[in-house]
């Protein structure tokens, strides 16, 4: 096996390179890491305190959330990925293809997803949850589990398998 | 890139010469994770479909992963930020090995590459300690219809834990995309760590240092990138949103 793979050809791109250039190259990397590693405690630090302050679910939450996952994905694939450094034409075969079917099944299911559960019709939850819902929104902690949430003409159960 | 000028247009069709100035290897990596990548996205937009239609019943990620090993205290998402961690910071081990790869330095390549599969697994463990938690569930649990198949119907009782159709936390359908997705991821990093190792071994073995280029460490590298990029969004969509 290995007599085999020892022997296709070599190519540019790994033409190795010496102590000098590989010095420069670490620290960009290093610089990447510390990025990143500044926006998850970032987002750590505000997904702590967003239920207390009252930011959970809010747009600009959610908006600042991807933006920041984006900027992520974005410093894995063009750094640590190497894709930044690759030939133009490698970069959108790449990235092209999924940008489009990404959206596109982003756009379908936005489109689709303001007819379900809208009218309520097609979505059967079992009222419990929406009762322990309702509890944890005002606070009752330990109504999750409490005779409140247990009205017991509620027999008939939300899964429909 | 620097060559592309010179190569004769009759010549780059005639074969023999690979695309993009890339690799063979290299190019079918990049696609192998597109497709990779699609199946992620379709998993993480199908959870938001679901997710949207459940949103009033939906559980909140800060009451269900509260533990943090060795502490009594509740501290919501400490220990998914520390796992987070974990894959970032063995990505840039990962990286360094490459680097190493450049200079022909076997033994940076060795010791960085040793890191990174030191963190792999120390985040396939992680994951296998946050499913635990997750299944036996709390103390209180919280009160259910769980369908009981001697009569046929569903009977009312205190539930710990969660699993397939049965969720103390909330709706069964959150349990059901947090097993597939970190699953699947999971599925992804423990094959991950294997496929470093196997490279590891090789690199010992000096089979790098004889062909003269450390280009599988690099490949091996752009799948490990991979995983560390699907966990960025599975982080926030799961436990951050």
């Amino acid at each position: 096996m290995s007599e085999f793979h020892d022997n296709y050809p070599q190519y540019e791109v790994m033409a190795n390179h010496g102590e000098e250039e590989g010095k420069k190259n670490r620290s960009v990397l290093w610089k990447v890491f510390w990025v990143m590693l500044a926006i998850t405690i970032f987002e750590l630090v505000v997904g702590f305190l967003a239920p207390s302050k009252g930011w959970s679910g809010t747009l600009w939450l959610k908006t600042l959330f991807i933006t920041l996952t984006l900027a992520k994905a974005a410093a894995i694939v063009l750094w640590f990925m190497h894709l930044k450094h690759e030939v133009k034409f490698f970069k959108w075969a790449i990235l092209a293809p999924y940008i489009v079917f990404m959206f596109y099944t982003i756009f379908i299911i936005l489109t689709e997803g303001t007819y379900s559960g809208s009218s309520g019709h097609f979505t059967r939850v079992d009222k419990i949850f929406i009762e322990q819902q309702a509890a944890l929104k005002h606070g009752h902690h330990d109504a999750t589990h409490s005779e409140g949430a247990a009205h017991e003409e509620n027999h008939e159960g939300g899964e429909h398998h | 890139m620097a060559h592309s000028a010179e190569i004769d247009s009759k010549e780059a069709w005639g074969g023999g010469r690979s695309p993009f100035n890339l690799s063979y290897g290299k190019i079918f990596m990049w696609f192998f994770l597109v497709s990779d990548a699609l199946t992620f996205g379709g998993l993480l937009i199908s959870y938001g479909f679901i997710r949207h239609k459940y949103a009033e019943v939906w559980p909140k990620a800060e009451h269900v992963f509260t533990h943090f090993p060795f502490v009594e205290q509740h501290i919501p998402l400490a220990y998914v930020g520390l796992m987070t961690f974990i894959l970032i910071m063995s990505s840039v081990t990962m990286v360094l090995a490459v680097e190493a790869g450049h200079r022909m330095d076997r033994k940076g390549v060795i010791t960085w590459m040793f890191w990174t599969i030191v963190g792999g697994a120390a985040f396939v463990g992680s994951q296998a300690w946050e499913w635990y938690h997750f299944i036996i569930g709390t103390d209180d649990g919280a009160l259910r219809n769980v369908w009981d198949p001697a009569t046929n119907a569903y009977v009312k009782q205190i539930w710990h834990g969660a699993n397939m159709t049965v969720n103390e936390y909330g709706v069964p359908q959150f349990a059901n995309y947090f097993f597939f997705i970190t699953g699947f991821h999971g599925t992804h990093v423990f094959s991950g760590v294997v496929i470093n190792f196997i490279i590891f071994l090789n690199v010992i073995k000096g089979t790098y240092e004889r062909r003269g280029h450390y280009e599988m460490v690099e490949k091996v590298g752009l799948y490990w990138h991979f995983v560390d990029l699907v966990w960025v969004f599975v982080f926030t969509f799961f436990y951050l949103l």
